[in-house]
């Protein structure tokens, strides 16, 4: 008698493809994909043929034709071509972005510890200030701050500010002058000497993080105070007034830069391409190793799903794309190279051995009239009475979130832990200091980064004021030239960029000061 | 899964006949709606023309600025006055029959070209400067001059300047206008040929650039003259006198009404309403009189939809100019109830008609 045996093992291993669950998945998949490429096909080639029969141009053209424009301020008040005026509008915007995202962390925080203060009048104060600026909508204070620096300061004129010594006096120039055309304040500017006083501080910053290590760790095998901190600030004091003198010896830096310049310089295009291409695969093999590694249990590899296999796929086809894109286009490396060289060129500049004066130069306001209006001079750090309302502005208005942000992460720590840290004998300031604010801190951070980000994005609200950053400039262009869609693609590229950019960094200082849970 | 893949390929299928469908039908109901309207005109053009929107829905939808004084001022019911709304009307008033039945659209001079472009109002008379790239470039048409302009500049008499004042007397100046418009272009040019240092700031409402200007912080302001005429006579603060210079203005700005492209029925109607208005000025055709000369040989009677009339085969009623000089008037009586009161004056002026010596001149309708 045969038995049998071959039979159930072939139904086992035959299923047919309807009823095949792993293939099903896949096709499942391809369908949905082919579907929803064909809606996009579908919605983009409609709206090409209506654009084409209003004769709507969705050409990039107008980026190298000269526009005829001037702007109100900027890096290049007469650009020449589209591309450069918007590059302009975009340099106004992270101005007013940089400046706004420090002014209102600081002041936010100040505010916000400000509220929970215990002195009935810095609280109340804080509250009130919270409340109104709070609840009035942006583009209304901008207004009002335009309004008020137009119309309360009063003219400039040339031998007074409204605030500051008559300036016909030979020898005396003004701190601070406030008038229609803008503010004007008194400030610390990088001189010659600055960039070799700088890595001699940088050098002392070093040497001074080595001595806390030190006396911490002598801290902690002594058991008796060794004033760490103290002692750190205390060498990198030093070192910056040594520097002061003594940094024309870190001139001789400005011969390394000259040399790393002529290197790029005589450097071929094709081996920055190749090192680019070499650095894509390296990263992609990096990071599939990595993947795998984690993936690797004492019986050897598990099994792979199918979310895995797609990464792993993912990553390979990156580094590929990277050797391609690196070897299709030169230009890449060629502005790497021409980058490179004119960085380390302006370097070497700086750098001139045994020479520089005073490494920073107090800058005080000044006023000139060329012609018949007298207006702001060059010196001084002048805030135009287009950049002063936007600035204010959203400094005022992220700063009012920001307090409230602080104030909640503060208030989220229980009571119990400075109830235990009162009970350990600390004081209320080393309370904060060492208990609530390193707790508090991991919960301010992402409600903080988002405040970043509303305060990049509302910074295009200065087209009410005039201030030239980059949407104004987007419409003057689109209303000179018609090209529309273009410029507002430009502009949706350029805010998902920086807002990607602000969220990236805040997610890396989040995920290092997260709890490592098991 | 089987059940969620056809659900999936059903959707997909109903989305792309809806789209492929589209087409289609609006062809099929504008064809209908043209045969309807156009009465015995056989050149009336298939497919969804302005004319036959318009005409179905009853009401003009009129682009202007509503900031522009005399030209087009915003009044608190929502409609406008002004030279360009006057224009409004009498193309209302030609094509539905009703000088009333239009419908303002407030627009800044960066919106107004977006506007015209997707359709969002049927014509645009803002104060818009005929330029090569506008008519070529932007996608827009443009009507007849209705008012020859030139730029020119006002700054205060206080500061130093009179009407003889030149354009280099303003080295050092923060000049102020409206963005996105051939001001700022002229003024960016000009300047830079003749090596003048400004600081130039374009705000986007004209409203906020006179206020800056009265409260000093622009020193001087620039526009088409008719609207710094205009402005002067409003708005000039008492005990100061505001001068506008050059003389001889630095630009033509030919002001007139713009379409969207390519609708040659819709531009015709707007050229033949800006000719036909000139016309009547020449004939002395007025709104009091227009009724009873009706029945006139030659062009005023063809005009007025006598014999040999040509506005049904334009797509319009033969009395479409009749209704639009008595509902609102002709040329000069515009001119003289929106520009002679801020001061602007035909005579001796490039807009006084060719007859004066001026540019006002309208081909013959026959």
């Amino acid at each position: 008698m045969t038995i049998q045996i071959d039979e159930p093992r072939e139904r086992h291993q035959r299923v047919p493809p309807w009823r095949n669950v792993t293939f099903l998945k896949w096709a499942a998949q391809v369908v949905f994909l082919i579907g929803i490429l064909a809606v996009f096909w579908i919605l983009g080639s409609q709206a090409g043929d209506n654009l084409d029969e209003r004769g709507i141009s969705v050409s990039f053209d107008f980026l190298a034709d000269p526009p005829g424009i001037a702007l109100a301020e900027g890096i290049d008040v007469r650009p020449d071509t589209g591309a450069r005026a918007l590059y302009t509008g975009i340099v106004n915007m992270l101005r007013v972005t940089v400046a706004g995202i420090f002014a209102a962390t600081i002041l936010g925080i100040i505010i916000g510890i400000a509220r929970l203060s215990s002195n009935w009048i810095v609280n109340k104060v804080a509250t009130v200030y919270i409340e109104i600026v709070r609840n009035i909508p942006l583009l209304v204070q901008i207004i009002a701050w335009g309004v008020i620096i137009t119309t309360v300061p009063g003219n400039l004129e040339l031998d007074s500010g409204p605030i500051g010594c008559a300036l016909a006096e030979p020898g005396c120039e003004a701190w601070f002058v406030v008038s229609n055309k803008g503010a004007s304040f008194a400030w610390l500017f990088p001189a010659d000497g600055f960039w070799q006083w700088l890595t001699f501080l940088m050098i002392g910053v070093g040497a001074s993080i080595w001595v806390y290590r030190r006396r911490m760790r002598l801290k902690e095998d002594r058991g008796d105070e060794t004033y760490a901190l103290t002692w750190g600030t205390l060498t990198v004091v030093v070192f910056a007034a040594v520097g002061w003198f003594v940094h024309p010896i870190m001139g001789f830096l400005g011969y390394l830069w000259g040399w790393i310049a002529d290197l790029f310089d005589a450097l071929p295009v094709w081996t920055i391409q190749t090192v680019l291409a070499l650095l894509a695969v390296f990263f992609a093999g990096m990071w599939i190793k990595g993947f795998l590694d984690d993936r690797r249990t004492p019986a050897g590899l598990a099994k792979l799903t199918d979310d895995d296999i797609f990464r792993i796929g993912s990553a390979a086809a990156a580094g590929l794309a990277g050797v391609v894109l690196f070897f299709s286009f030169a230009g890449i490396s060629d502005w790497i190279l021409n980058s490179g060289r004119d960085l380390f060129s302006v370097m070497d500049s700086k750098f001139e051995f045994l020479e520089g004066g005073s490494p920073l130069a107090m800058s005080r306001p000044s006023i000139a009239q060329p012609g018949n209006f007298p207006n702001y001079g060059a010196t001084g750090l002048t805030m135009s009475k287009l950049f002063f309302p936007v600035f204010i502005g959203v400094t005022i208005y992220t700063a009012a979130f920001i307090a409230e942000v602080v104030r909640g992460g503060i208030l989220a720590i229980s009571k119990g832990q400075s109830e235990a840290g009162l009970a350990l004998g600390l004081r209320r300031n080393q309370l904060l200091r060492f208990i609530i604010l390193p707790q508090a801190f991991r919960i301010i951070l992402p409600p903080m980064g988002n405040q970043y980000l509303n305060l990049a994005k509302n910074t295009s609200l200065g087209i009410a004021v005039a201030y030239p950053e980059v949407v104004a400039v987007g419409q003057t262009l689109y209303n000179q030239t018609g090209a529309t869609i273009p410029v507002v693609i430009l502009w949706m590229l350029f805010y998902v960029s920086v807002s990607l950019f602000i969220s990236s960094i805040v997610n890396w200082y989040n995920r290092r000061v997260a709890l490592v849970e098991r | 899964m089987l059940k969620r893949l056809s659900v999936l390929l059903i959707v997909l299928a109903l989305v792309a006949a809806a789209c492929g469908d589209d087409d289609a039908e609006t062809t099929e109901t504008s064809a209908a709606t043209t045969e309807t309207t156009a009465a015995g005109g056989d050149t009336a053009q298939t497919g969804d023309g302005v004319l036959a929107t318009v005409q179905a829905r009853g009401v003009l939808k009129c682009g202007v600025s509503g900031s522009a004084t005399a030209f087009s001022e915003q009044q608190p019911d929502g409609s406008a006055t002004g030279f360009d709304a006057d224009y409004c009307r009498y193309i209302a008033a030609a094509v539905l029959g009703d000088s009333e039945a239009v419908e303002f659209t407030f627009l800044t001079a960066a919106e107004r070209f977006t506007a015209v472009q997707t359709g969002a109002v049927d014509i645009l008379i803002r104060n818009t400067t005929w330029t090569q790239s506008r008519d070529t470039d932007v996608g827009m048409d443009f009507a007849p001059t209705t008012y020859y302009d030139g730029q020119q500049v006002m700054a205060r008499e206080g500061d130093g300047f009179s009407g003889g004042s030149q354009i280099t007397d303003l080295e050092g100046a923060t000049v102020c206008t409206n963005a996105g418009t051939t001001t700022e272009k002229n003024i960016t040019e000009l300047t830079t040929q003749l090596g003048v240092d400004i600081t130039l700031n374009t705000f986007e409402d004209f409203n906020q650039v006179m206020d800056q200007y009265i409260a000093g912080a622009c020193d001087a302001v620039t526009t088409d003259g008719s609207g710094l005429v205009g402005r002067k006579a409003t708005q000039q603060t008492a005990g100061e006198n505001w001068v506008i210079f050059p003389a001889f203005p630095i630009s033509k700005e030919p002001l007139g009404p713009v379409t969207g492209q390519n609708d040659s029925q819709w531009l015709d109607i707007a050229k033949w309403a800006v000719f036909s208005s000139i016309l009547f000025d020449e004939h002395g055709v007025t709104s009091a009189n227009a009724a009873g000369r009706a029945g006139e040989e030659g062009e005023v009677g063809r005009l007025l939809g006598g014999d040999g009339e040509l506005q049904t085969s334009m797509g319009l009623s033969a009395d479409a100019w009749l209704n639009a000089v008595s509902q609102v008037g002709n040329y000069d009586e515009m001119f003289t109830r929106n520009l002679v009161p801020v001061g602007i004056s035909r005579e001796g002026s490039a807009n006084a008609s060719y007859l004066d010596g001026g540019l006002i001149y309208a081909p013959p309708a026959r």
